[in-house]
């Protein structure tokens, strides 16, 4: 077995992992990334509808790793109880980009700040009853520099506007807005002719060559994709590149990390991992950094039992793995329908390639008595709305194979029947969506732990996750999805729908380690430090206690870079002594 | 296009289950006691698809999909037909290149024998050798079962592949279906070399081979037999 020693060891590569190695690296450290995927590079990124959606190509086979998902049930007396379904049998998949760079290569890159309100939830708006509702224990103020910096380091193109919930800026977009749809100026006046607040969308997407990237080539497919011309801000193309071109960061791919080790003291003695055909391994460092997307990271430290930590990593308190986030909200459609528009209108609504780019937050407060939510005279958390096309066509296809008989019963088309259904649903109409992000509230029926059967490839427990939500999301989910359905109106959209659940959104996660001052109720001190273990940070979305009502990546970047600077701070001291 | 997974893996889900449900559909014997030849992929099923068209299941298939994507009759019905979008090439790829799920390939080969059984039986000849009108009236017959059903939906699936998916994959030559659907591709594309089951591999434990040899037991049942097998449904259940 070998073992070489690191200053810094982080497990993962995403939007968490990378601001630590980029930070360190630059400033001198030795530092080793363990890594469960492979290492790509553009070359290897296309805009393949079978490899994205269909096959989900850069995750693992759901029969090799996979998770086990409880959800709640009633019986026939109406009692509720849980129970788990493994997800190669539900076909669920729990995975985000199993790569160097993580989820940060598929992302969309709606890069919304949270706002000051954010940080400070239970002040705000009070207890809700069934929600483990806390304030973080740092600012927004704290916070912003480090807005500012993912701004400049991972390039954020954007464009200030004033608007009722524009949080504080220490500066502009340091790159122009990203192209957009001529269909974005319809938004912009139906927004304005019925009183509400249309916003640029920041994007994590180069508008200009920058820092050896190039500039986005406006593929028409960028969510959901990996990025071929380096534009998008994934950690890997933004910080990770730059990393290893210091001579300080060595990345292992196919890295996958089952346990970290300690001692009778509690001190970390190494991290364990099988290497890229199954031999264990272990390494050791100085301080340890885990980041490996919120489910992931509380399973390694549950499964890191030692003589101190009988319950895991870290979890004297018991908890690891609770208060776990999704994003709360859904989705929703109109369709402009081609016969009821001009040949003008057409064309601007089939542009491909820009981004429509979109969106609202007008409500990201909520200041209405008609809003019936858990606070009093209307007062509530909102949230966000953002607009987009979708272009999988192969997607779009699936359906297009059932249409009705005499008697109004489905029948499976085919033959001049079925191409007349696709060529309706191809060319007579385009759909407009929203998505609606807002908080999913802490509650006890939202964590992860370790099942008891189910194991990986290697053998070892996989994660068992509770997703009880809390009815407060449905409700301002609803209330915003309501919004956004009035300006579809506006804009002559048809057919207009949305669907706000308490499914989450398996690529909108965080929580499971929060961070706070009292040991009792958190995992993690407020510079994302075990409480329990001195050279143990967590840096993904893990520590957030309340998630904001925007995706997730630009405040993981954020507050990782935050952490960073914490972590080369006392490497500098410790390199002094 | 953050919030889509959830729908999409719904999809997902329901489609698994029907491919489950299919594949378990699979106990019964034929009535008519006719002897079906035992329908097996092989090595060689991965070479000449010019050759082996000739011959089943490529044959039978070959027919099927010309029948569900037709080459249009008039001029006012236009579109790309199954030869034109090259499903064959495309459906041969799914079936000896691609990594497809053994039960999926299987349930395939599975309906062939299904739907020249059911020829057989209702017209004295196997499918190929039918008249159109007769082959709609067979088709439209075993749409009537769930497991016919879930056969055609699969061609149909394979079909949009077809039409849709990029040219690396072996259909839709030059963008065809793209061109048709007035649908603005992507780039760049992936090449062969490239494709989805080509990009370098993550560690793993076993080793997976993209091509199994798959054996089907003769007499496997038709299709009219399987109207108890029960359409699986996305589990929604109430929330308490």
């Amino acid at each position: 077995m070998k073992n070489t020693s690191y200053d810094i060891c982080i497990v993962g590569s995403g939007a968490g992992a990378s601001p630590v190695a980029y930070t360190l690296a630059k400033a001198g450290a030795k530092v080793l990334v363990l890594e469960k995927g492979p290492w790509l590079t553009e070359k290897e990124f296309f805009k393949d509808e079978l490899a994205i959606s269909i096959h989900d190509a850069y995750n693992p086979k759901l029969e090799n790793e996979q998770h086990v998902i409880e959800e709640e049930y009633q019986d026939e007396d109406g009692n509720s109880f849980w129970q788990g379904e493994k997800t190669s049998d539900s076909g669920w998949t729990w995975w985000n980009g199993t790569v160097v760079g993580g989820s940060s290569n598929f992302m969309s890159g709606y890069f919304h700040r949270l706002k000051p309100v954010d940080f400070r939830l239970k002040t705000e708006f009070g207890a809700i009853k069934g929600a483990n509702i806390a304030d973080w224990p740092i600012s927004y103020e704290e916070l912003e520099p480090y807005y500012a910096m993912v701004e400049r380091e991972v390039g954020v193109s954007g464009r200030v506007v004033e608007h009722p919930h524009q949080e504080p800026r220490s500066s502009d977009f340091p790159y122009p807005p990203i192209a957009e749809v001529p269909m974005s100026s319809w938004i912009d006046k139906a927004a304005k002719d019925i009183g509400y607040h249309a916003i640029p969308v920041p994007r994590a997407v180069l508008s200009q060559p920058a820092m050896g990237r190039r500039s986005c080539e406006y593929s028409g497919y960028c969510s959901s994709y990996g990025c071929s011309s380096g534009a998008k801000g994934s950690g890997r193309a933004a910080l990770l590149n730059h990393a290893v071109a210091t001579g300080n960061l060595t990345i292992k791919p196919n890295s996958k990390v089952h346990k970290i080790a300690s001692d009778s003291e509690g001190k970390i003695t190494g991290v364990h991992y099988y290497d890229s055909a199954g031999r264990e391994q272990s390494v050791s460092a100085k301080t340890y950094v885990v980041a490996c997307q919120a489910v992931e990271t509380s399973r390694l430290l549950l499964a890191s039992k030692g003589e101190k930590f009988p319950d895991g990593l870290a979890n004297n308190n018991g908890q690891v793995g609770k208060n776990l986030l999704f994003s709360g909200g859904g989705t929703g459609s109109g369709d402009f329908l081609f016969d009821e528009l001009t040949d003008k209108q057409i064309n601007e609504l089939k542009v491909v390639g820009p981004f429509v780019n979109r969106a609202l937050q007008d409500w990201y407060k909520i200041d209405d008595e008609a809003f019936s939510g858990a606070s009093k005279k209307g007062k509530a958390k909102g949230g966000t709305i953002d607009f987009l096309f979708h272009q999988n066509p192969i997607s779009r296809a699936r359906g297009t194979q059932w249409g009705s008989d005499e008697q109004g019963n489905d029948k499976l088309l085919w033959g001049e029947d079925l191409k007349q259904s696709m060529k309706q649903e191809f060319t007579s109409y385009k759909t407009l969506r929203f998505e609606v992000f807002n908080d999913w509230l802490p509650t006890d029926d939202c964590f992860v732990s370790l099942d008891d059967e189910v194991t990986d490839q290697w053998g070892d427990p996989v994660a068992k996750v509770r997703i009880g939500y809390h009815n407060h999301d449905l409700e301002v989910g609803a209330y915003l999805a309501d919004k956004a359905e009035k300006l579809l109106v506006a804009l002559g959209a048809k057919n207009i729908d949305s669907s706000v659940s308490g499914y989450p959104a398996t690529n909108l996660m965080a929580g499971g380690c929060r961070f706070g001052n009292d040991p009792k109720t958190s995992v993690l001190n407020k510079n994302c430090q075990a409480h329990e273990v001195d050279n143990l940070y967590v840096t993904d979305g893990s520590f957030m206690p309340t998630g904001g009502s925007v995706p997730y990546t630009f405040t993981i970047y954020a507050n990782a870079f935050r952490v960073a600077d914490h972590i080369k701070e006392n490497w500098l001291t410790a390199a002094k002594t | 296009m953050e919030k889509e997974k959830e729908k999409d893996d719904a999809t997902k889900l329901s489609r698994r289950r029907f491919l489950k449900s299919a594949a378990g559909a699979s106990a019964i014997g034929i009535s008519s006691g006719m002897a079906l030849p035992a329908l097996s992929l092989t090595l060689k099923d991965q070479k000449n698809l010019a050759k082996l068209v000739k011959t089943d299941p490529w044959k039978t298939l070959d027919a099927t999909l010309s029948h569900l994507l037709p080459k249009s009759s008039s001029p006012e019905k236009v579109g790309p037909s199954a030869k034109d979008i090259k499903a064959l090439a495309y459906l041969h790829q799914v079936m000896t290149v691609q990594p497809t799920d053994s039960d999926e390939k299987e349930f395939i080969l599975k309906g062939v024998g299904w739907l020249n059984g059911f020829a057989q039986s209702e017209q004295g000849k196997p499918f190929v050798d039918l008249s159109f009108d007769e082959k709609e009236l067979m088709l439209r017959g075993i749409s009537n079962s769930r497991a016919g059903e879930n056969w055609l939906t699969t061609l149909l699936a394979y079909l949009f592949e077809a039409m849709l998916a990029p040219p690396a994959y072996g259909g839709n030559p030059g963008g065809i279906g793209w061109q048709w659907l007035d649908h603005q591709a992507g780039f760049p594309l992936p090449d062969k070399g490239q494709r989805y089951f080509e990009l370098p591999q993550r560690a793993r434990v076993k080793n997976e081979i993209a091509f199994r040899e798959i054996h089907l037991k003769e007499n496997d049942q038709n299709f009219a037999k399987n109207q108890s097998i029960n359409k699986p449904s996305v589990k929604r259940t109430s929330k308490a």
